[in-house]
């Protein structure tokens, strides 16, 4: 009689358990069959009533099926859960297509990229940077660099006036006198910055950039000038491109050379596919600076005993060399500080 | 300057066999180029016109299928005929015609094909005036005169086959500024023979010094002054030829005479100018310096005041040219002028520099002079000249010219030795190739010991230039000219070896690159402004001036003008980086880029004068920043806290990563600049030094601008952070106690700042209260106006022990109580 509603209980239970739809329904199963006010612990309260005989066997019976129960609330609770933690993790799925988090990148401007750059690859071959001021004193910017006064080389370049004795700088040469000024030779010096010519048009800004650098040693040569150009050339470009030297003159340096390089964009080929060259007009060279050995008077001036101690010289304009790098096509985009430009050189 | 190949070609063979340059130009343009005279361009008149020739009608037949065309049969020479249909009505059998034959590209890109017109074959076309671009208005086709040679390119025909070269001449080359000068630069290079451009002079009768009384009394000025008489001239056109030759130049034609001194001066570079010789009042030349004030007019109209010290020539009572620059209206030749007073001097540089600088003058004439003419080229271009009027204007030249030379110039010998070539170039240079050169450069070389060039071994020689050749003045000067002879392409390349250590960087540079790398690490963009600006712009943005320099920053009330700026929009310089940043917000606001967060390094320029009046302009290191809109790529957001605690943190990161340990933020309210917001802007004080400011941008400055996002500005003098030490970095050991936190929330008045209520926490609690941090403050809600609830976070740990609740409680209470002593505030 016992025994019939044991097994009708645990047949209740086992349903119950089975079909409990959440953690929570399972548990108050539990406590409706198996607690201590449940179906089980009644049953329990009657074994007083079976002969001593029939108890041994009864609480055998009574242990086994607690313990299949058990087994079964075991089963399903863990089904259960796995079905909680599934839909959990369904609920917390994300649409990893959106935007990242991070905040817009920061760039550095061109002209900045540029002459870390060059800087970089001249710091290998000893050279250390010097900078100075903007508005400088008509020695430094022309006559310390053998300018006389009313000579025509001053007309080369359109240089704005502060007053009599002061211009805006024309070039980064006046950095040089500066240094051999202060400096004892040997010198390897890159002298960087702003420079100002009065001149504005598609290709001219009346504000643009330069760096130049000078050797000071006890034998310099056009020999030394021509390879550690090439080897700037080589480094800053990246590519085997040569480099050509045409006589020029510049009043500071004797000889005077024009610095040409193969074209970075063509290869030098002068066309892309069957199209010209755009960055060399089909020439394939492009003029990047000019350099010389320096005019002895120039070093008189300074100080520097000639000729137990030469120089050499080189210059390049710092947006010319981010137009040919970058493929930048209008001199504007410089000084707008557009930041769709901008954003563009975040290396 | 313009060179004409035809022009070149009376003075040397450029179709030489073992280079025609006219067939190749580039060649000569390449070598040209790479002897330092570079050629910007070529331009070949005869392109336009190839395929196109003189040619004659044999035969003209009706076309069988349309009335209004014909078909020729048209000669070309050589037994060439061609069967062309022709739509005009002015030809007939026997005319002589242009003939483009296929291949031809007429002016507007017009290709000439074989064709069939109305079914009958066609190989070419004849061609109007029209058609050949020579006229815009043309009836029927061009019919030539009957000497016209069957067969003959038409370029060659008309004159069109000359190539021009445009030529870039460096301010040293001045003995290349002229058709023969370069005729002389192309010998050299090829080693072909040069002819001098002069015939024998006929002379006339009459003396020149009975028609003018020359008096040279400013020979430092002018060494050397010739002059001659012409009479009987007839003033008028020029002669096709010379107007051709003028014109393929880009010279326009005047007269006669005119077009004469133009014409020698492009030709042997020599300025050349004639005298009406009847203006002369007194009959009389006088070179000599004007007297101060003397008003003169150009033959242009320009009036001038001279100061005293411009070199003149004078008749008897007044300037009539400012010497090597521009003739005077009173003296000038016209129609009516039939006796010339013909000059040819040599005028120094500095003369004619200094004086076409002053008046802003610049003439073919004083462009020449500047850059140093050849006195020795003085008589060869006055008879030139002479002998052409005489030709073309049909004068009668007198005699006994003048030739005003007390001193003739000399140069001075240069000294140079083979080592010296050799140790400058990096090569081994020869003697005999040295020697070569020297002599087709017009040099005399004279060898000499080695010890009188000043080297010691080796050949050596004094060499003498020629008078041309003023560049030439030292021996590195003689190094470039073998160099560029030699050919820098054969200087072999070499690395130096380093001699020394190299030396550190300027440690501004260090710095400043420090800086861009750290702020583009926080997502900032480099802006990069003009070192000038508007002076109206900046003075009216920065405001009252006192308020910019109480943040530490310099300002002056009259910024560093351009006496010759471009324009007015970049006059002076600027003192500040504002106007600059502010107007990049402006530029981007309205080009649909509502969020940017830019930073700028550069300098403020400022003027000094000394006591005794000296003027310097030093300049001070900054760097700006202009932050403005919201970053809408963040799609997950609160309310963002304003914009200016954006700047604030990327200021405080900045500080902190160049080795800044404390700095403080001091409000600025009333005493802000202008331009900023006085409730939204704080100094920046390191070491108790002002050193700059943050601040939202004014709402009406933005207002003005109509710029509606948000925008903050900051400005902080790089002086300071360039002279931070190293930061040293070294390691602290790690604290491995537990931290405890505990959480206030105050209600506070509005105007107390809460980094004064942190300080105050930080003060009352000791060491143990390692950090204090706010993590949110509101007002409303339950909160009376003017106040607002902020809530701490107190992070309190010990060194070296575990703290105990009760301990920490205490010093909670600490800080409670002497937060609301101290503020009258209490928690809320």
């Amino acid at each position: 009689m016992l025994k019939e509603k044991i097994e009708e209980i645990r047949a209740q239970a086992e349903a119950a358990f089975k079909a409990a739809p959440s953690a929570k329904d399972l548990y108050d199963a539990k406590v409706q069959f198996l607690g201590k006010q449940g179906s089980f612990s009644s049953i329990m309260k009657e074994m007083g009533k079976l002969s001593a005989e029939e108890k041994p066997a009864f609480g055998k019976l009574v242990n086994e099926v607690k313990q299949a129960l058990e087994a079964v609330y075991a089963d399903r609770e863990t089904a259960l859960k796995g079905q909680e933690l599934a839909s959990q993790l369904q609920a917390e799925a994300l649409d990893l297509s959106l935007p990242s988090a991070t905040a817009a990148p920061g760039a550095r401007h061109p002209v900045a990229l540029v002459i870390e750059e060059i800087s970089g690859i001249l710091s290998r071959l000893g050279y250390s940077i010097r900078t100075g001021p903007l508005i400088e004193s008509d020695r430094y910017n022309f006559e310390g660099l053998n300018f006389p006064p009313d000579h025509p080389a001053r007309d080369m370049q359109d240089t704005f006036y502060i007053d009599k004795e002061h211009v805006l700088r024309t070039h980064t040469s006046p950095i040089q006198i500066r240094t051999m000024e202060l400096e004892r030779p040997p010198l390897r010096v890159v002298g960087v910055g702003p420079v100002f010519r009065a001149d504005s048009d598609i290709s001219h800004s009346p504000n643009f950039h330069q760096i130049e650098g000078l050797c000071v040693d006890r034998r310099v040569s056009m020999a030394d000038l021509k390879g550690t150009i090439s080897f700037f050339v080589r480094e800053y470009f990246g590519k085997d491109l040569k480099t050509r030297f045409r006589p020029s003159f510049f009043p500071f340096t004797e000889p005077s050379a024009e610095v040409d390089c193969q074209c970075p964009i063509c290869s030098g080929k002068g066309v892309i596919g069957s199209q010209d060259c755009r960055m060399c007009k089909a020439s394939g060279w492009i003029e990047i600076g000019g350099s010389g050995l320096v005019h002895p008077n120039v070093l008189k001036l300074a100080g520097v005993q000639y000729p137990e101690w030469q120089g050499f010289a080189f210059g390049f304009g710092i947006e010319r060399m981010a137009i040919i790098k970058y493929g930048i096509d209008d001199i504007r985009l410089f000084n707008e500080n557009d930041v769709r430009f901008l954003r563009q050189f975040s290396l | 300057m313009k060179i004409s190949l035809r022009w070149l070609s009376d003075y040397i063979d450029l179709s030489h066999p073992s280079c025609d340059y006219f067939a190749k130009p580039a060649e000569l343009a390449a070598m040209l180029t790479a002897a330092g005279l570079e050629v910007e361009s070529i331009e070949n008149l005869a392109k336009q016109f190839e395929h196109v020739v003189v040619g004659t009608i044999l035969k003209k037949d009706q076309h069988p299928g349309a009335d209004r065309l014909t078909v020729c049969q048209v000669s070309t020479g050589e037994g060439k005929v061609h069967q062309i249909v022709c739509g005009a009505k002015n030809h007939n059998a026997g005319d002589n015609v242009v003939v483009a034959l296929p291949g031809a590209v007429l002016p507007g890109n017009f290709a000439i094909k074989h064709s069939k017109i109305r079914g009958v074959e066609s190989g070419g076309m004849l061609c109007s005036e029209t058609e050949l671009g020579l006229k815009t208005e043309s009836d029927g086709i061009l019919i030539l005169p009957k000497e016209a040679p069957v067969g003959q390119p038409f370029a060659k025909y008309m004159g069109f086959d000359d190539i021009l070269l445009e030529l870039k001449v460096t301010p040293n080359r001045a003995d290349c500024l002229s058709h023969f000068g370069l005729a002389r630069e192309i010998a050299t290079l090829t080693g072909r023979e040069v002819k001098f451009p002069i015939e024998t002079l006929v002379e006339d009768g009459g003396s020149t010094r009975d028609q003018m009384k020359v008096d040279l009394r400013a020979s430092d000025m002018c060494p050397r002054y010739m002059g001659r008489g012409v009479v009987g001239v007839k003033v008028g056109p020029s002669p096709a030829w010379l107007k051709k030759r003028l014109e393929s130049v880009g010279v326009n034609s005047i007269n006669n005479v005119v077009d004469i001194t133009n014409f020698v001066m492009l030709e042997v570079g020599q300025p050349l100018h004639a005298f009406d010789a009847a203006k002369l009042r007194g009959r009389q030349i006088i070179i000599d310096r004007a007297p101060a004030g003397e008003k003169f007019t150009t033959l242009d109209g320009t009036e001038l005041t001279l100061g005293g010290d411009e070199l003149t020539i004078r008749d008897s009572e007044r300037a009539v040219v400012l010497a090597g620059i521009i003739g005077g209206a009173n003296s000038g030749v016209d129609e009516s002028t039939t006796e010339l007073f013909i000059e040819a001097a040599y005028f120094t540089p500095s003369a004619v520099r200094r004086t076409a600088r002053k008046f802003g003058i610049e003439t073919d004439s004083s462009y020449r002079y500047t850059r140093g003419t050849n006195p020795e080229a003085v008589p060869l271009a006055l008879n030139r000249a002479a002998q052409l009027v005489r030709e073309i204007a049909g004068g009668k030249v007198m005699g006994s010219s003048y030739d005003l030379y007390p001193n003739a110039i000399k140069r001075e010998p240069i000294a140079i030795s083979l080592q010296t070539l050799s140790d400058r170039l990096g090569i081994q240079a020869k003697a005999d190739e040295f020697e070569m050169w020297m002599k087709r450069l017009g040099c005399e070389a004279t060898p000499v010991s080695p010890s009188a060039s000043g080297s010691a071994s080796g050949p050596a020689w004094s060499v003498l230039p020629p008078l041309f050749r003023w560049d030439l003045t030292v021996d590195v000067d003689l190094v470039e000219e073998f160099a560029r002879l030699h050919g820098y392409q054969h200087i072999p390349e070499t690395i130096p070896p380093l001699a020394a250590a190299p030396s550190v960087h300027d440690t501004s540079f260090v710095v400043e690159s420090k800086i861009r790398r750290l702020l583009q690490g926080a997502g900032c963009l480099q802006a990069l402004n003009y070192a000038f600006v508007s002076k109206a712009f900046q003075d009216s943005l920065l405001g009252s001036l006192d308020r910019v320099s109480a943040v530490g920053l310099r300002t002056q009330n009259e910024a560093v003008a351009l006496m010759n700026p471009l324009n007015e929009e970049i006059g002076v310089m600027r003192t500040s980086l504002m106007p600059g940043l502010v107007k990049n917000v402006v530029y981007n606001s309205r080009h649909g880029n509502p969020f940017g967060r830019l930073f700028e390094l550069g300098f403020g320029h400022f003027s000094d004068t000394s006591p005794e009046g000296k003027k310097s302009y030093p300049q001070e290191g900054r760097l700006g920043f202009a932050f403005w809109g919201n970053d809408e790529s963040l799609w997950s957001k609160g309310e963002p806290a304003p914009l200016i605690f954006t700047l604030k943190g990327t200021v405080e990161t900045l500080l902190r990563e160049l080795g800044f340990k404390k700095w403080k933020w001091v409000p600025l309210t009333k005493d802000a600049p202008e331009f900023l917001h006085p409730g939204q802007s704080a100094a920046l004080q390191l070491e108790g030094k002002s050193m700059g400011f943050i601040g939202t941008l004014h709402p009406s400055v933005a207002g003005e601008h109509k710029i509606r996002e948000s925008v903050a500005v900051g400005e902080l003098a790089l002086e300071k952070l360039v002279a931070v030490k190293d930061r040293g970095l070294s390691y602290q050991p790690l604290v491995r106690m537990p931290a405890v936190d505990r959480d206030l929330a105050f209600v506070l008045p509005r105007e107390l700042a809460v980094g004064d209520v942190e300080t105050e926490m930080r003060k009352s609690a000791g060491e143990l209260l390692r950090d204090v941090r706010v993590f949110d403050v509101f007002e409303g809600k339950d909160l009376a106006a003017g106040q607002r609830s902020v809530a701490f976070r107190l992070v309190f740990q010990a060194k070296d022990a575990t703290l105990e609740d009760a301990q920490i409680n205490e010093l909670r209470d600490k800080v409670v109580k002497s937060v609301s002593e101290k503020f009258k505030v209490s928690l809320r």
